[in-house]
């Protein structure tokens, strides 16, 4: 074994440097032939720490056998080339016969088609790249001789249907060579031992966790106003305190400032300039709907260090390391401690350095975050990722694209794919399901002969049709975006994306501001908004769907923590000291909760009768209780309710007095039929309808387009919604529309988290409250534009009760 | 409801439908038969079960009111032949005694031979008869003292009350010479009009239609 240390020893002292312990650790359990995940953070060397055992691994061998040696799996293209460029150095300074190439969406066909005739030894690729490498012919030689594959940043993939992906290659890739050795690197989340356990599988193979004991240290520092307003409201806070984020750009270097929407980070990067036009030229903004040479040139000046700020959105969470930044402002909530922590860990690089992230609150009761976060990191408490699982839409998928390259026989697959975490619980039927699926369309679609993809000849299950092979290609991956439309000068440079929403909204000679400058809107012409530059100041702000993250429960929980140190009269967070006129307020004219308290609010308006609802668990929980909450309450007495809700609390909105007292004593609280309830309550089946638009598209139900040439996504909705319909009519037990009710009470109504706050609640005292003023808690809640309803009142009653207000 | 409008007396019935009482007529606006197949014929497999609402509600309506003749106004089918074309046909054939006139709308482009076979009148322009004008899009100006009838819009009202409800229903809309009649059809949006003292409302209810302003 010690062999094995030497390459990498010699290395390592070659640059002057000294291993890590973690470092040694890997190259030890690769040596001795195990899997493994690694807990590493960025910046310390953990590309090393498994590169060298691999690399150890081959020049061992006494005979090396040609072909493909080692997988290396990322989530982000950028982080390929960075890998790339650093394991060509390592081979380059040892002269080493050990040759890397690189296959993403980005490599060339000619690129390809040379790996094809001649493999490197390591190959740097994405998740989406590998199952295109299944769609293959030959794959199956190709893989023959692969003994490593390490899976970077684990963690980002685990949580969503790229994480699937992988375990499906991993298990077809086990199977061709069952020595296969699989290594992961996570950095920490709350349930590593699980992400461990996923991404090895349940083989019966040597495993091991190495976690690398290095904190990375970071101060967390919130902005805080002046004066604490009594009013909270959303959105108003971050903008006044812009002078003060002017002040930590120019003392810094390079500063990178996090916001949580793409039309948040246009605003503010227009705000920047206007308060403070000398940044100019060296302040940028970076955003997922930005083309890529816009990011790319953005990502680069980063680099060199021309940049003085950027104000980005999570599409600068992952990546490569900047190093000139040297300070990060988060603004708003970050949602997550995991997230948050993410985005401080893209300041301070050299090893040892701290990471200072700013938090800048947008309403004063989001102060309390930066407390929060504090006591989040130094503890430790950090979120889980939830792994989806029973993802018919990939597996589908997935035999199709096994169905293009060599073909499949079902038994064999079948025994593959239930060893994986994914799929452990899926029963034959349910297989055979999929199947009949691929070949038939299933029960609904028989009719139609553009859904039978696959043939079987002889048992093998297989696709003979070229033209079904190339769009299935083209559809291979589980990100499914929205609809969006290319946006260009007329001169033809490409500023980015907007959806198509937004711009039906425009007429010609319209100007918004978009990339950070104010364009003309001229006209729209095959999926394409043609611009020119304006010179006005003012315009409309493009804005772009999406789901609002909710607060996570690590961080929720760890609010209601800092809530209850208000009554602590020791030692206090300067959050919690400036806050203290808030709280002060807050218990005047209602009352702070203690953790062991329920609060709830009755106050009577023009606008009707409230109830604000209290439990502190983010914004998805609390959409779900204030409907479920309705239900119930209107089980007693037909009533109609408005809903609004933010991460904090919700509201129930009447136009006659809610009897909540009455609907306490009556099982409000309880967990019994929840489930059941749930059903009953909230549109449960058109957010499914939502999440079927996404399932529906990865099992290739509906087809997005080719390339330049894309559907309208509109019409994808509309598809996808009907056969949402035909299924939901005619099949209810349809797999793929099972899935998407799944996925809505797993990941959309959170229904563990739901049904843990309940049972939480049941044990806390209530305490209601009868207010004479709006008290500082309910306001931010009170003007939420956002709303649901909830109504079993008699439509004819209600047009009488709205028909009399006329008349009034 | 019954209003008389230039001295003829008329039903604003809940069925979204007009009926005028010395003629035995009865006017209803945009159907869009056929929406769901049109869908489909686009490469979506739909069996279209609300459709058969829109058949079911008209059978039910002529049996009711017994027209002596019926006039739609406009967009009738929502697009080109489809097989909902026979459930139409066998509707107006198992109607023997009664006239049908169909006055085209932007959606009807279905060859009027089509409607010849069915003994069906088609008209392309508006209808003028007496004070009254029937048309599918409502004339700009009217032009005259004439009541001009007319579809297309998809008339809709929203209500408000306490507690930040609303509720959105469709109506009849009188706006000085042009009533606009709400849309008959299943499968169809609302377009929101304006209430003022310069309009008249009536809204659809569950049942009956009532006068709002």
């Amino acid at each position: 074994m010690k062999a094995g240390h030497t390459i990498a020893q010699d290395w390592f002292r070659s640059k002057d440097w000294q291993p890590h312990e973690f470092q040694e650790k890997c190259w030890d359990a690769i040596g001795k032939g195990y899997s493994g995940l690694l807990n590493a953070p960025t910046g310390y060397g953990k590309t090393y720490a498994l590169w060298f055992g691999i690399l150890q691994d081959y020049l061992n061998k006494k005979k090396q056998p040609p072909g493909l040696h080692c997988l290396w799996i990322t989530p982000l293209r950028a982080l390929s080339k960075e890998i790339l460029n650093a394991t060509q150095r390592v081979s380059a300074d040892l002269g080493a016969n050990y040759t890397i190439g690189m296959r993403t969406g980005d490599t060339s066909v000619k690129e390809r088609t040379q790996q094809k005739k001649n493999m490197p030894h390591a190959l740097i690729t994405t998740p989406e790249s590998v199952h295109l490498l299944l769609a293959q012919k030959g794959y199956e030689s190709m893989f023959k001789n692969l003994q490593f594959v390490v899976v970077d940043e684990w963690h980002e993939l685990l949580g969503n249907k790229r994480g699937v992906l992988i375990e499906l290659a991993l298990s077809r890739l086990k199977a061709i060579n069952p020595k296969l050795k699989v290594w992961g690197i996570s950095a920490t989340i709350g349930n590593l031992e699980e992400a461990k356990d996923i991404l090895l599988g349940s083989d019966d193979v040597k495993q091991t966790l190495v976690r690398a004991k290095i904190e990375k240290k970071i101060v967390v520092e919130t902005f805080l106003p002046d004066v604490i307003e009594k009013y909270p409201w959303a959105g108003h806070l971050g903008i006044t305190m812009l002078p003060k984020v002017l002040d930590v750009i120019h003392k810094s270097s390079s500063t990178l400032i996090f916001t949580n929407t793409r039309s948040q980070c246009e605003i503010w990067y227009q705000r920047l300039l206007q308060e403070d036009p000398s940044l100019a030229g060296i302040i940028a903004l970076h955003h997922g709907s930005l083309s890529e040479e816009i990011r790319q040139w953005v990502e680069n000046a980063l680099h060199n260090g021309t940049l003085k700020a950027v104000v980005c959105t999570s599409s600068l969470d992952l990546g490569v390391d900047f190093r000139p930044v040297d300070t990060v402002i988060q603004i708003g909530s970050a949602k997550g401690v995991a997230r948050f922590m993410q985005r401080a860990g893209r300041s301070g690089h050299q090893p040892g350095a701290t990471s200072t992230i700013h938090f800048l609150p947008t309403h004063s009761l989001e102060i309390i975050e930066g407390s929060a976060l504090r006591h989040a990191i130094k503890h430790n408490e950090i979120e889980q990722r939830i792994p989806y699982i029973r993802s018919f839409d990939v597996l589908i998928q997935y035999l199709v694209t096994l169905a293009i390259s060599e073909g499949f026989f079902p038994d064999k697959i079948y025994e593959e794919v239930i060893k994986t975490h994914c799929y452990s619980s899926i029963t034959r039927e349910e297989f055979n399901w999929c199947l009949d699926f691929i070949t038939q369309g299933g029960k609904m679609l028989d009719a139609y002969d553009e859904f039978h993809k696959v043939v079987i000849e002889n048992g093998l299950y297989k696709v003979t049709s070229r033209r079904v092979a190339m769009r299935h290609r083209l559809g291979i991956g589980v990100i499914v975006s929205d609809s969006m439309l290319q946006v260009k000068f007329l001169g033809g440079t490409r500023l980015g994306l907007v959806e198509e929403y937004f711009v039906s909204r425009l007429k010609p000679g319209d100007v918004f501001s978009f990339a950070g400058r104010m364009v003309e809107f001229v006209r729209i012409k095959e999926m394409t908004v043609y611009v020119r530059k304006s010179t006005k100041s003012k315009g409309y702000s493009v804005s772009w769907q999406g789901g609002r993250m909710p607060l996570s429960s690590q961080l929720s929980k760890t609010i209601r923590y800092k809530l209850d140190e208000y009554y602590n009269k020791g030692h206090r967070d300067i959050e919690l000291q400036k806050l203290e006129r808030l709280f002060d307020e807050q218990q005047r004219r209602s009352h702070l909760p203690h953790k062991t308290e329920l609060l709830i609010e009755k106050v009577k308006t023009r606008e009707g009768y409230h109830v604000f609802i209290y439990p502190f668990e983010g914004r998805n929980v609390h959409e779900g209780l204030s409907a479920l909450f309705a239900y119930r309450i209107a089980q007693v007495h037909p009533m109609s309710f408005s809903l609004a809700f933010n991460d904090y609390g919700f509201e129930l909105l009447s136009d006659q007095e809610i009897p909540i007292e009455e609907a306490l004593g009556n099982d409000l609280l309880d967990n019994l039929n929840l489930a059941d309830d749930i059903q009953k309550s909230v549109n449960i089946s058109e957010m499914a309808k939502r999440k079927f638009r996404d399932i529906a598209s990865i099992a290739g139900l509906v087809f997005t387009g080719y390339p330049g040439k894309q559907v309208k996504t509109r019409h994808v909705q509309a598809n996808s919604q009907l056969f949402f319909s035909v299924f939901e009519e005619h099949e209810k037990d349809n797999l793929l529309l099972r899935q998407a009710y799944d996925e809505v009470f797993t990941f959309q109504m959170e229904q563990m988290r739901m049904y843990e706050a309940l049972e939480r609640m049941q044990h806390q005292n209530v305490i209601i409250q009868y207010l004479e003023q709006l008290s500082p808690f309910c306001f931010p809640i009170l003007t939420e534009r956002f709303r649901d309803k909830l109504s079993n009142e008699k439509l004819e009653d209600r047009i009488e009760k709205m028909i009399k207000q006329l008349e009034q | 409801m019954q209003v008389t409008l230039a001295g003829h007396l008329f039903s604003f019935l809940p069925e979204r439908a007009l009926y005028k009482h010395d003629e035995s007529l009865l006017v209803i606006a945009d159907v869009h038969l056929g929406k769901a197949s049109h869908f489909r014929k686009h490469g979506i497999s739909i069996p279209a079960t609300s459709q058969a609402e829109d058949y079911t509600k008209l059978r039910k309506l002529l049996d009711k009111t017994k027209p002596e003749k019926v006039y739609f106004l406009g967009d009738l089918f929502h697009s080109s032949l489809n097989s909902d074309w026979h459930a139409f046909a066998a509707l107006v054939e198992s109607y023997p005694g009664l006239c049908f006139t169909l006055i085209k709308g932007n959606h009807d482009i279905i060859d009027y031979k089509f409607f010849d076979k069915l003994c069906i009148d088609v008209s392309d322009k508006a209808l003028t008869e007496g004070p009254f004008i029937y048309s599918h899009e409502p004339l700009q100006p009217t032009g005259n003292d004439k009541l001009n009838i007319a579809g297309h819009i998809h008339p809709g009202i929203l209500l408000r009350g306490m507690g930040k409800q609303s509720l959105r229903l469709p109506c009849f809309h009188l706006s000085g010479n042009t009533l606009l009649l709400p849309a008959f059809g299943t499968l169809t949006g609302l377009y929101m009009m304006d209430m003022d003292q310069h309009n008249k409302v009536y809204a659809v209810l569950p049942g009956e239609v009532k006068k709002l302003n």
